[in-house]
């Protein structure tokens, strides 16, 4: 193929009766971050939510590090290195902040090297270390974002997909939360980034999707979406 | 007086096997949201381990390890024949399909023994305090029970695997995001869960007699123990069954023991109406 980490092909997917996805497809490359954007219920959360496993697919393929694993469950493409960082945080709230960074290392594969990336990640989120004992649910809305990005760096991913990151943040924090994305690019790893902020989003990507009614509306490079009239006007309100 | 206070400290030992039972059955409600109404078969099997065991020459007390390693195998079985498939569903489903399982297993139960009294003969010296004397049997089970209530809380918040099953406890979703297969972590409660309530059924076996239909009984028991422990709290059904165990205390000197159930049962409408998270602790561990 093309050389991309996760392919997803013609995906479909969708809750009961209604179908959100008819055929989606995108392609992120390895040590690039890959934006997609789009209005409220578009499909974004879905896409991701299907590619990880949290619903199943109804049909499409998606294809991680050359293997097919659209039928996997999700523990097992988390221990394969495709981790989903979820809308809402969802943190283990009753755990303290430690607890929940060690659930990250959960998978064999992880849990190498455990410390040396628990350091790491605590270097990246000062702020945590100093919480370790306090339970997760105890900790405010930023901070909560950076235990979710924490746990998912925990999980030695091959590729951080983050839904939301910026959702119901102040604009300190999200902009905190983007110099950190933008470290973790330069430091190699692959992102794939569902956000509502199409301005913040476009400044940091390398390429971006635009998703409307569950299909791709368009994709390229964001200097060239954010040229687009059409898009300018839907998505930048411009 | 003096009556009074052996009778209570009495409670309280034997109350704390009766929190060992409940605590089987809320950790399971805590981890996998299934009330197991095969509760108490699990603990008249445990009570029957220890009959058919000492039997063939066992000596009681070593009963126990063996009791909890079966009680975890039937506890897997269990999860796999009435529990996994209605994991998700809404809660009827899991009543209804663990409901017919206990028929079923109750029903097997006595048409092989019947429902005849069973007792085991625990010979163990009493122990004698001041003016106060009190059976060894009941001391040794609230000694066991502290033992593996201890145990169980240094497993779930010391170890990885118990503090996964703590995190599947706590947001199932965000566990198999992070790399937890979710769905052994569920059999593995539910495995611990009947062990623990085998357990305690064997160890009330060392404290009274027992019939094949005695199950129905303890189970109530442990529905009112979690309600006054919090739901899906392990620690606190340790001392819901512990106050348990003071009411039948204090009341078992003023009234015939079939009043019992009475009280316990008027109890638990009272903190179910006032304290519907539970009298010990409001919060899901």
């Amino acid at each position: 193929m093309s050389g991309a980490l996760l392919e997803v092909t013609a995906l479909e997917a969708g809750y009961g009766e209604v179908q959100i996805l008819w055929g989606i497809s995108l392609a992120v490359q390895p040590g690039r971050l890959t934006t997609v954007v789009g209005a409220n219920g578009a499909g974004k959360t879905t896409t991701l939510r299907a590619v990880v496993g949290s619903i199943a697919p109804w049909g499409g393929r998606v294809v991680f590090a050359g293997e097919d694993v659209t039928r996997l469950s999700t523990h097992a493409k988390a221990a394969r290195g495709l981790v989903l960082v979820p809308e809402g945080r969802q943190l283990f709230g009753a755990m303290t902040v430690e607890e929940n960074l060690e659930m990250g290392a959960f998978s064999k594969r992880a849990v190498r090297r455990y410390a040396e990336r628990l350091d790491r990640v605590i270097a990246l989120f000062p702020r945590l270390g100093e919480r370790r004992r306090q339970k997760a649910g105890t900790l405010s809305g930023g901070e909560q974002q950076m235990l979710a990005i924490a746990r998912g760096l925990m999980s030695d991913p091959q590729i951080l997909i983050i839904d939301e990151l910026s959702l119901g943040l102040a604009p300190v924090v999200v902009h905190q939360l983007f110099e950190t994305l933008k470290a973790l690019k330069e430091d190699g790893l692959t992102i794939l980034l569902v956000e509502q902020n199409v301005h913040l989003a476009f400044a940091v990507s390398d390429h971006a999707y635009v998703i409307a009614e569950g299909r791709v509306f368009t994709e390229g490079p964001p200097r060239s979406l954010a040229a687009r009239p059409e898009i300018r006007r839907a998505y930048l309100g411009l | 007086m003096s009556g009074l206070f052996a009778s209570i400290i009495d409670g309280v030992l034997v109350g704390s096997v009766y929190g060992l039972a409940a605590m089987g059955l809320t950790l399971i409600w805590g981890v996998t949201d299934v009330v197991n109404l095969t509760h108490g078969s699990a603990i008249v099997a445990g009570m029957f381990g220890l009959y058919l065991l000492t039997s063939t020459g066992v000596p009681p007390y070593a009963t126990l390890p063996l009791i909890l390693v079966g009680g975890f195998l039937v506890g897997l079985l269990l999860y796999w024949i009435c529990v996994h498939r209605v994991i998700g569903r809404p809660p009827l489903m899991s009543l209804l399909s663990t409901f017919s399982v206990n028929l079923v297993l109750i029903g097997l139960g006595t048409a092989v023994w019947g429902t005849a009294l069973f007792n085991v003969p625990v010979a163990l010296p009493s122990v004698s305090w001041q003016r106060y004397t009190f059976p060894g049997t009941h001391i040794l089970a609230a000694v066991l029970t502290a033992a593996i209530a201890g145990c169980l809380y240094v497993f779930l918040h010391r170890t990885r695997l118990g503090k996964a099953i703590r995190a599947v406890a706590n947001n199932r979703g965000a566990a198999e995001l992070v790399g937890i297969p979710t769905t052994q972590v569920l059999s593995l409660a539910f495995g611990l869960g009947v062990a623990l309530a085998g357990v305690s059924g064997m160890l009330i076996a060392t404290l009274f007699p027992f019939t094949l239909l005695s199950g129905d009984a303890y189970q109530l028991k442990s529905f009112v123990v979690i309600v006054l422990g919090g739901l899906g709290n392990p620690t606190g059904a340790l001392l819901g069954g512990i106050a348990l165990g003071l009411v039948e205390g204090l009341s078992t000197p003023f009234m015939p023991v079939s009043w019992t159930l009475v009280i316990e049962f008027v109890l638990f409408v009272i903190v179910l109406i006032a304290y519907p998270n539970g009298l010990l602790a409001p919060r899901r561990a």
